[in-house]
């Protein structure tokens, strides 16, 4: 099992369990299917009420697909999502309404998630008019509400979303997702595109929220920075699968899988005062296409530490504590620590 | 649109229309002339009863085939009957035919269009598509003299094969424009937000289709005109007496040597009618892309 | 590549196949029965002869039954004999087709070949008087219906040069001057709004070529303007036409039936024509279902030409 935390919870917010989601790809006359692409490939976690859960990994990996799995805006191929005690994967068009209210997303390019031909009245209100919470004059006060919230005037209400700069367009997109008082929030990308300055601002905005609301938050980025600043726990994902997960601080301190360690080696290059603990490990190369995954472990071809049973045997997980790592390095018979 | 507009009803809307008439007219002068063309058109239709000197059915016995002159504007026809006249009528049955079959053809062209985009790649898009194929691969005078054989000629029939004729165009912009709109990110932010089907079709659907609907309903207009004139021409449109162009075009066609005003004259109309469209329709997408310099 | 032949082969024959159902279901589920409507207009018809007529036309059988026979006798080219003459269809057809083929040929030749020069000149020049007037030319020849061309053409032209088509239609093969003499005005007439169409769409697609970094390239290593312009923007915009070629073909198929008519060729327009009139519906069925073939064989000729000049087409398409 893994990424399973434990939280003080008994029941979970958010449960995830086994999830696979493989697009066909299609090919000459009848369409059939020659092959697959494994974006989502067997993945469990859990989010507790008021947690964060990190999502790292690179373009590719199937992170945007696991957000948008989690709101059911895709179908999954196999698997189960546990949402306040009910299952989603199973559920009508009218009763996934209902619950869609506790279950908000925030987009990575707040511009392209906004109608260009509405107001930010709206934009915003959507949501109340949508789930038929409430409409004209009481959903207009509603918006006003959620827009001073996050930092923008009520003012703001009959302009257009191109009217704003990048971090208040997401602020916007932060107040449509608040408009049905959510549980949880997935951040798909939801700071990347903005510049470092608005990242850290738009960033405490969702801590304060979080603090305030209880929110818990699915929070997805390529960014280990971005990722390590707001999240409790952090997973790391590499084409389709979770390599390594535990709590945000030790992870960082000690990464355990090599895909990992080169991630966190990218970041602490940043920072010329503090030389990192571990060898530089860098990845080579790209990534293979999720479409044709290599065999055994994943990111064997990439590895600098692969060793002969990596390319044909598939690495098992091994539990720590609050970790697990799935890598050969630590199987059974492997020694935890290194260097 | 809105139920949270505090303004009185409209206004907004008003003054924004207003605002983009003035841009319209300032960035597209070709456009403009053509829509003034048009209005005039539309216009001289509407009031033809006012403006034309005489019944476009009277026949003047003692004017046969007469020149334009200051009694008959644009000549008599071989009947006695004022072209002027007939052409003001003509240009009332042609109009009202074209706004019929985009009342039909248009709108039913659109939805089909709108939710095959929507529901794009499913087999509900894939049969409706085969069957605007099958519309498609029949050219468009064909398909209108084999409506006109099993139903034959009437003004109605005329509108249903017309129709007939417009609807995968319609179909093809509306799906197209669909597809695109299905693919945004606000689409699947409104699906988050719990927005149904057709919540997603009237709020982000209708508006964001509007503009290209526009062009190709000015572009349909001037096809809709030729085909109307077309089949009149070859007798199997709208029958006489109703004025209509093709019919004078049609008659005015054994007389050309001595009495050329009878084919130029209707012909003009419908040649300055058409182009006006055509004009306004290249305007139109000028000025909603502006990306697109023609 | 050729399984996108195929594949576009077997997607055509699918649509015939559709237009075929279409046109049959269609004649017969309009209120009264062919036979009748046939037979409306002829005084002191017997209710003997619609029945003997309806039997020998399988009309008393199951719509479903008689679909399949219909479907059955067209795969081997029999769509019955006319009403008018007993004549078969299919031989009607296959006399009046070529006739057709050649006049469209003529008018899409007459379209390229005018319109590309046109095109050129328009980018080249552009926004110079010659640009605009061009321009406006190519609005017009889109506009002006064809048919009100042809009549104009057939009146002034003779005028102007005290000369009028040929009385009586000669095939290619009896009299080539005459015949060719006889479709050069309709084949003028038709292709008017196929050069105006080639020339806008040309002048626009050399223009973004012309601005493009990579002729920006060629420009920078030296090479005359009529290089620039005659091998690599050329040859960057000949997609363009072709796109504009298959949307013109429904156009010039419609546009024969009506020139047809009005400068007396025999073709197939004239024969659709005629049998519409006549209420001659075997007649009738047979044209429209031809044209629809012919006109999914001619988008296949355009895509697959398509196909080979720009690769990237290809796998986009269908």
């Amino acid at each position: 099992m893994s990424a399973i935390s434990n939280s003080a919870t008994p029941e979970p917010l958010l449960e995830v369990r086994d999830l696979v989601k493989h697009f066909p790809i299609t090919k000459g006359l009848l369409n059939r299917t020659v092959g697959k692409v494994h974006a989502v490939d067997g993945v469990t976690f859990r989010i507790g009420r008021g947690e964060t859960l990190g999502l790292v990994g690179e373009s590719g990996s199937g992170k945007s697909t696991v957000a948008r799995l989690v709101l059911r805006l895709l179908d999954p191929t196999s698997g189960q999502i546990h949402f306040a005690g009910t299952e989603l994967t199973r559920q009508r068009p009218a009763e996934l309404k209902r619950l869609r209210r506790k279950l908000q997303i925030i987009f990575q390019d707040p511009f392209s998630a906004c109608d260009p031909r509405m107001t930010i009245a709206q934009v915003v209100t959507e949501p109340l008019e949508a789930h038929r919470i409430s409409t004209g004059k009481a959903a207009r006060r509603t918006a006003a509400e959620l827009l001073e919230r996050v930092g923008l005037a009520a003012s703001d209400l009959d302009k257009y979303p191109h009217q704003f700069s990048g971090g208040q367009a997401q602020r916007i997109g932060i107040a449509r997702a608040l408009t049905t008082e959510p549980e949880l929030l997935v951040c798909d990308e939801a700071v990347s595109a903005l510049d470092v300055s608005v990242q850290a601002q738009v960033l405490n905005l969702l801590r304060e929220l979080q603090g305030e609301l209880g929110l818990a938050y699915l929070f997805i980025a390529h960014d280990l920075n971005v990722v390590r600043y707001i999240s409790d726990r952090i997973c790391v994902m590499y084409l389709g699968q979770f390599v390594e997960h535990g709590p945000a601080d030790e992870l960082l301190a000690e990464p355990q899988h090599p895909y990992t360690r080169s991630l966190a080696a990218a970041i602490a290059s940043a920072d010329p005062h503090r030389p990192p603990r571990w060898d530089r490990i860098m990845a080579r190369g790209e990534a293979p296409s999720p479409s044709a995954p290599p065999s055994g472990c994943r990111f064997h071809p990439r590895c600098p530490a692969a060793f002969e049973p990596c390319t044909n045997k598939f690495p098992v997980e091994s539990t720590m504590g609050e970790r697990t790592v799935s890598c050969h390095l630590h199987d059974a018979a492997e020694v935890l620590s290194h260097d | 649109m809105s139920t949270l507009d505090h303004r009185p009803a409209g206004t907004g809307r008003l003054t924004s229309f207003g605002r983009g008439l003035l841009r319209f007219a300032r960035t597209q002068p070709f456009g403009s002339i053509a829509l003034g063309v048009i209005i005039i058109f539309v216009l001289a239709a509407l009031f033809a009863p006012l403006i034309a000197p005489y019944d476009p059915v009277a026949q003047h016995r003692d004017a046969i085939q007469l020149p334009p002159s200051g009694e008959f504007w644009l000549g008599t026809d071989d009947l006695g009957r004022d072209v002027f006249s007939r052409v003001l009528y003509g240009a009332r049955t042609s109009l009202l035919v074209a706004l019929a079959t985009l009342a039909t053809g248009g709108v039913l062209g659109s939805v089909i269009g709108i939710f095959s985009g929507y529901f794009g790649g499913r087999w509900i898009d894939s049969v409706l598509q085969r069957v605007m194929d099958t519309l498609m691969a029949i050219p468009g005078i064909v398909l209108l003299l084999f409506v006109a054989a099993l139903l034959g000629p009437s003004v109605r029939n005329t509108i249903i094969a017309l129709s007939l004729l417009v609807i995968p165009s319609f179909n093809r912009v509306a799906r197209g424009q669909m597809l695109q709109i299905r693919e945004e990110l606000y689409v699947t932010a409104a699906r988050a937000n719990g927005c149904g089907v057709l919540r997603i079709l009237r709020t982000h659907g209708l508006p964001n289709l509007l503009a290209p609907m526009l062009v190709v309903m000015s572009l349909m207009l001037a096809i809709v005109m030729i085909a109307e004139s077309a089949l009149s021409f070859l007798g199997v449109g709208t029958p006489p007496p109703t004025p209509s162009w093709g019919l004078m075009l049609s008659d005015g066609s054994r007389y050309m040597e001595i009495a050329p005003w009878m084919v130029v004259f209707p012909g003009g109309m419908l040649a300055v009618a058409v182009l006006a469209f055509n004009l306004l329709g290249d305007a139109l997408r000028d000025f909603f892309d502006p990306k697109q310099i023609r | 590549m050729t399984e996108y032949v195929i594949r576009r082969l077997l997607y055509g024959l699918l649509v015939v196949f559709l237009v075929t159902v279409f046109v049959f279901l269609a004649l017969r589920l309009i209120p009264g029965d062919v036979v009748r409507l046939q037979l409306a207009d002829a005084p002191g018809v017997t209710e003997e002869q619609v029945d003997r007529l309806a039997a020998e036309l399988g009309l008393n059988q199951p719509l479903f039954t008689q679909l399949g026979t219909f479907l059955a006798d067209a795969v081997r080219g029999d769509f019955g004999q006319s009403f008018q003459d007993g004549e078969q269809v299919t031989t009607l057809i296959g006399e009046r087709l070529p006739i057709t083929l050649q006049l469209g040929a003529m008018a899409v030749l007459f379209g390229v070949l005018a319109g590309i020069p046109l095109g050129v000149l328009s980018a080249v020049r552009r926004n110079s008087w010659l640009d605009q007037s061009l321009r406006l030319v190519s609005v017009a020849g889109i506009s002006i219906p064809n048919f009100w061309l042809g009549l104009l053409m057939v009146t002034y032209l003779a005028l102007l040069f005290t000369w009028s088509p040929p009385l009586v239609y000669q095939g290619p093969t009896e009299d080539l001057s005459s015949n060719l003499v006889h479709l050069a005005l309709p084949a003028l007439a038709l292709g008017t709004s196929t050069m105006a169409s080639i020339a806008r769409m040309l002048r626009s697609s050399l223009l973004e070529v012309l601005h493009s970094n990579f002729i920006r390239t060629v420009r920078a290593k030296g090479a005359s303007e009529l290089r620039v312009i005659g091998k690599h923007a050329m040859r960057n915009s000949v997609v363009p036409v072709f796109s504009i070629l298959g949307l013109q073909v429904g156009h010039i198929l419609g546009g024969t039936v009506i020139l047809e008519s009005i400068f007396g060729i025999p073709g197939m327009g004239m024969l659709i024509f005629e049998s519409v009139q006549m209420r001659d519906y075997p007649v009738v069925l047979g044209c429209v279902v031809v044209y629809g073939a012919v006109f999914v064989l001619i988008n296949l000729i355009v895509d697959v030409c398509y196909g080979v000049i720009d690769p990237r087409i290809r796998y986009a398409r269908t």
